[in-house]
């Protein structure tokens, strides 16, 4: 836990230094027309600089409960099956749109995880996407992805 | 003023607004408003903007009811996504999120659900009667307040939020420095110049705090729920009305924060510009301030729960009055109606209550019966909202995500956001887990234009020297009350060491989440 919290306040300090070097790109002092568009920024970086400065110096000092394990056992597999299909629904968005990408993870996330029966994992996976896709598509007029897949399907092209 | 000749017309509006046709027209409105509250990505600002053209065939004051409706029900349905699933359905119902979703986790789904439908009807009730006997002496004080008063104002939002922090307060201070650099991100508005966005063009545009606020919230619960071990059945909530009764029961406990509230989130709406969203998020702050059990926010009190939620409705109400009485919309969404009453053939402004009595009357007799109407509707389906949280979380948690995808992307329709609201849905695991606040990250997020904008105009009108905040007295009463705001929790902390008591240790993690 303690490596855990020292690793995340020394990424944060890091980025930090990464900000204050994109903000003063830009001018941070006075000019014509007031403050330079990079005032603002500069010296926010900067407190968030020595913020995270405080933070890591804070951790270093504290002495408490080193043992603790950052995260319980099991609990990577668990975090890594709900996750990286979200991720891959994000990365195949423009074959499968957000209505299929939605349909097979609630699928296989259902039947797969939640060990439900199939007919309600059918009519969970195929309703949820259909009620959304009516609503956004249909009634609000709000095109959502659809996929490569979806318009062939809908569009035949 | 009159408050006589008021009253009369006060009267006569009510009669408008319950004419059969526009009775319909509200809940018509207040139905799909409430709907386009509970669903993330559709907001009342574009529910309302979608809705406008449907509204060319209507006589005007059926249409700014109509559109009016959308809106208090937009209001009412965004705290039902905030409180069962930890999304924000609306942007306004984020500050909601932070005690309500706590409430419906520990099986009292109904309780919140109760406490932010009735705090919402009274803060806009109330806000009302404001509107209704003091619209154009308030109208006329908003345009008092210049750059320099509107920063000291959102300095104390800031220093409420952050001040009061039960963790560390150094990691406040540096969530809220990062809620403000990434809304830098994007085009500066004074210089046209791209900032903070290391070359990226889709970046540009800037980070929407929608998306930042579905993937911290929205995501970062599902993952630290599965981290939990997984609850394959659903949380057992009661259902039923007695949780309307109880609740209420406790109301009269909050006289003061609702006062506090409806006065504080009316007059951050009638500011131009402002709007519910930071109301909500600057009376949650000042009610953990001023509660005694202050400390406990974030763990499921309902006080956290009536704060933003009776100051979002306040807003919202307080949003339309500049808009009605000066043509200066309060918010965007009261932008979008007022390009409604230009298509309507009105002008908005100080003639629009003599020459259009109808109009204005019927939307202000309209207000009064919407709230009620849409109230009764929301509150009597407590009990099926409060049952969603039975669903079995394997069903629950692809749903929350593909409805956190959808209204990640309604914002700009950019895949891009995506992948942001993916990679602060890790952030706000880490966040949370290694006790890092949320709450001071978004909202300073969502502030951070207007701080930004605000301190600039301020140093221009004062050329180039902060002098201007302490020489106008309005904006250094502000900037006074701030820093006490911000010093209260370690002067509390001082005092008590000096008593010889312990500080009582607090859990980290459960700050502001």
């Amino acid at each position: 836990m303690r490596k855990a919290a020292l690793a995340f306040a020394g990424l944060l300090v890091a980025a930090g230094i990464v900000f204050l070097g994109e903000a003063s790109r830009l001018p941070t002092g006075w000019t014509a027309s007031g403050p330079g568009p990079g005032f603002f920024p500069f010296w926010l970086a900067t407190g968030f600089t020595l913020a995270g400065l405080a933070v890591l110096v804070r951790t270093w000092s504290s002495h408490h409960s080193p043992g603790e394990a950052f995260l319980p056992g099991g609990a990577w597999k668990r975090i890594l099956v709900v996750f990286l299909p979200m991720v891959g629904i994000v990365a195949f968005l423009h074959y499968l749109g957000i209505y299929l990408g939605g349909l097979l993870y609630l699928l296989g996330y259902t039947r797969g995880v939640g060990r439900h029966s199939w007919p309600v994992v059918v009519a969970v996976s195929v309703g949820v996407p259909l009620v959304l896709f009516l609503i956004f598509e249909r009634w609000f007029l709000m095109p959502m992805p659809k996929g490569l897949v979806l318009e062939w399907l809908l569009y035949g092209r | 003023m009159d408050p006589i000749r008021t009253f009369h017309d006060l009267l006569y509006g009510l009669g408008v607004a319950a004419s059969p046709e526009n009775l319909m027209v509200a809940v018509v409105g207040l139905l799909l408003g409430t709907a386009i509250g509970v669903l993330p990505g559709l907001g009342g600002t574009n529910g309302v903007a979608l809705l406008l053209p449907l509204t060319f065939h209507l006589k005007p004051t059926a249409a700014i009811i109509l559109l009016a409706s959308v809106y208090w029900g937009a209001i009412f349905g965004g705290a039902i996504t905030s409180i069962l699933f930890r999304i924000p359905g609306e942007p306004w119902s984020v500050a909601t999120m932070f005690d309500g979703y706590p409430l419906a986790k520990q099986g009292k789904p109904g309780v919140a659900l109760t406490a932010a439908f009735t705090s919402s009807f009274i803060g806009a009730f109330v806000a009302i009667v404001l509107f209704t006997f003091f619209a154009p002496p308030l109208a006329e004080l908003a345009l008092k307040f210049g750059p320099p008063e509107n920063f000291a104002v959102l300095l104390l939002a800031f220093a409420t939020i952050a001040g009061l922090e039960s963790g560390d307060p150094v990691k406040a201070v540096l969530m809220t420095f990062l809620g403000l650099l990434l809304a830098t991100v994007g085009f500066d508005i004074v210089s046209g110049s791209p900032r903070m966005t290391f070359g990226s063009v889709a970046l540009q545009s800037g980070v929407n705090f929608v998306i930042i606020a579905i993937g911290v919230f929205g995501l970062g619960e599902i993952l630290l729920t599965v981290e939990e071990a997984l609850r394959i059945e659903g949380l057992r909530a009661r259902l039923s009305f007695r949780d309307v009764w109880e609740t209420w029961k406790m109301f009269p406990r909050y006289v003061w924060t609702i006062v506090r509230s409806t006065l504080l989130g009316f007059w951050i709406g009638v500011l131009p510009g402002t709007g519910a969203t930071p109301a909500s998020f600057m009376s949650y702050g000042m009610a953990r301030q001023f509660s005694p059990r202050g400390s406990k926010f974030g763990t499921g009190e309902v006080e956290g729960v009536v704060a933003p939620e009776t100051a979002a409705h306040a807003a919202g109400v307080g949003a339309l009055l500049p808009m009605v009485t000066l043509g200066i919309p309060g918010s965007p969404t009261a932008a979008v109606m007022l390009a409604g009453f230009f298509i309507w053939g009105l002008n908005p402004g100080p003639l629009l209550f003599r020459e259009n009595r109808e109009f204005v009357w019927g939307l202000i007799g309209s207000m009064y019966l919407a709230n009620v109407i849409g109230v009764l509707i929301v509150l009597t389906l407590v009990p099926a909202f409060a049952a969603i949280v039975r669903i079995p979380f394997a069903i629950l948690a692809p749903l929350i995500t593909i409805l956190c995808s959808i209204g990640a992307y309604a914002v700009n329709n950019q895949v891009l956001d995506l992948w942001i609201m993916l990679g602060s849905g890790l952030a706000g695991y880490l966040f949370k887990k290694l006790g890092y606040p949320l709450a001071p990250l978004v909202v300073a997020l969502v502030l951070g234009d207007m701080t930004e904008q605000a301190f600039r105009q301020s140093l221009i009108m004062g050329q180039g020297s902060p002098a201007i905040f302490f020489t106008r007295p309005i904006a250094a009463f502000f900037l006074a009350a701030s820093v006490a705001v911000f010093l209260l929790p370690f002067a509390r902390k001082v005092v008590r060491r000096a008593r010889g008591g312990a500080v009582p240790a607090e859990a980290p993690g459960t700050a502001g989440s």
